[in-house]
């Protein structure tokens, strides 16, 4: 991470259409939201897993991604306004993709506020890992298509109807390192959450489960 | 019996029910009522722009309809359990059926709140339509992906506390795609058009949501 960080304020030359040195938001900003998507793929699949085998410790892995999403994709939308007020001057403009990725965090913030509202503690990993894989089946008409439906000011070095990535080979480089280093990031991130959580419910039920 | 005939039956159980309290039909078209008579008290035929009127109008219609419909179809689930009578219904039809049934009530209640809540938007807001028949797919096609979403949610958070903000709060998100599709092919209808694009993904919205509610229905209804 640390050599990512680094390269990606040294080595690529910012990009051409760009005010200054904003375009290098990009090794952080679109890591974030792939992380963030990542670890709501990650919350549907244990919500699955935990569906089919039972066992609390896939609730929790289910519940740490969540929460780690969300951190993620709030991180998103800072990132989004910092280059928003960059580059067009306002800190927010109701632009279809970062309306669209502020909702996803609704979406997943509802997920734990779901949680907290079901008492019944057997119930509760059932009703949240029913929810998350719902809103994982409608989760790309959120992303994907209805930002598509209107005229948006972002960018599209990434996603684009092209089908390639915009960029040239050292700012490439740097991206998908940023990636890598984000998804470790992620996963380190996960596996603490998800043990403290399996120690919290040890502590509560008085043994392991 | 089969399963069709048992979500017919659960669906005429609701209808009987509703009409005998009418709770969740009195909640909705009040409701309806109410905002659409505020809405034309504050703008009326005159109060838009020309050129701003397709797009306001169709969201306003979209909100009011949302609205009206977030207070009376998450009591599908909901009243059961007010009722006591969830626990039977559990033991005696399987969730599936049960969902599928009460989201035929829900998809004809909406319709019946468009039906009431159109012509009064017609008549106040002097609404024009270009294309009465996309418009009336739309209202098809919205309204049944609010209705499967809403009972789905609805058995969801049955048995949560604080259940009537809860399913507003996780509600809200999962139907806003919808919406703005609705609204985007309720202008296209409105300037004349036929928003295929926009019932397309309206359709492919309606089928991935029937298909996890179905997946999903006995997780979210049976203990």
């Amino acid at each position: 991470m640390a050599a990512v960080i680094g390269a990606a304020f040294l080595w690529p030359k910012p990009a051409s259409g760009f005010i200054g040195e904003s375009s290098r938001i990009v090794f952080f900003h679109v890591p974030c939201a792939w992380t963030s998507t990542l670890a709501f793929l990650v919350a549907a699949a244990y919500s699955a897993l935990y569906l089919w085998k039972g066992k609390p410790w896939y609730d929790d892995v289910a519940a740490a991604a969540v929460r780690i999403g969300l951190l993620f994709g709030i991180l998103t939308l800072v990132t989004g306004s910092l280059f928003a007020n960059v580059m067009w001057g306002s800190w927010w403009n109701w632009d279809p993709r970062e309306s669209s990725y502020l909702l996803l965090v609704f979406l997943y913030s509802a997920y734990l506020f779901l949680r907290a509202a079901v008492e019944d503690p057997d119930r509760r990993p059932r009703i949240a890992a029913a929810y998350a894989l719902f809103a994982v089946v409608l989760m790309p008409f959120l992303t994907f298509v209805a930002p598509r439906i209107t005229a948006s000011l972002h960018p599209q070095t990434v996603i684009n109807p092209q089908g390639k990535i915009l960029m040239d080979t050292p700012t490439r480089a740097v991206f998908f390192g940023a990636l890598a280093g984000f998804s470790g990031l992620f996963a380190w991130l996960l596996s603490i959450d998800a043990r403290s959580a399996r120690l919290r419910r040890t502590r509560e039920n008085g043994r392991p489960t | 019996m089969s399963g069709l005939s048992r979500a017919w039956a659960v669906c005429a159980k609701d209808a009987t029910q509703e009409l005998r309290r009418k709770v969740a039909m009195v909640a909705v078209f009040f409701f309806a009522a109410t905002a659409l008579t505020l809405v034309s008290f504050a703008i009326g035929p005159f109060g838009l722009p020309a050129a701003d009127r397709p797009a306001l109008e169709a969201a306003l219609l979209w909100i009011i309809l949302f609205f009206a419909a977030a207070t009376g179809l998450p009591r599908a689930f909901v009243a059961e359990e007010e009722a006591g009578t969830g626990l039977a219904l559990r033991k005696t039809v399987p969730a599936a059926v049960v969902l599928a049934g009460k989201t035929l009530f829900n998809f004809v209640l909406f319709l019946a709140m468009a039906a009431v809540t159109i012509p009064g938007f017609l008549i106040l807001l002097d609404w024009k339509v270009g294309s009465p028949l996309a418009v009336a797919a739309t209202m098809v096609a919205g309204g049944y992906g609010l209705a499967v979403v809403s009972t789905f949610l609805s058995a969801l958070v049955a048995r949560a506390g604080q259940r009537n903000v809860l399913f507003v709060l996780i509600a809200f998100p999962l139907i806003l795609p919808l919406l703005l599709t609705a609204i985007s092919a309720t202008i296209e209808a409105t300037a004349g058009g036929f928003p295929l694009t926009a019932l397309r993904v309206l359709v492919a919205y309606d089928g991935a949501a029937t298909c996890g509610a179905y997946m999903l229905a006995s997780v979210a209804w049976e203990d």
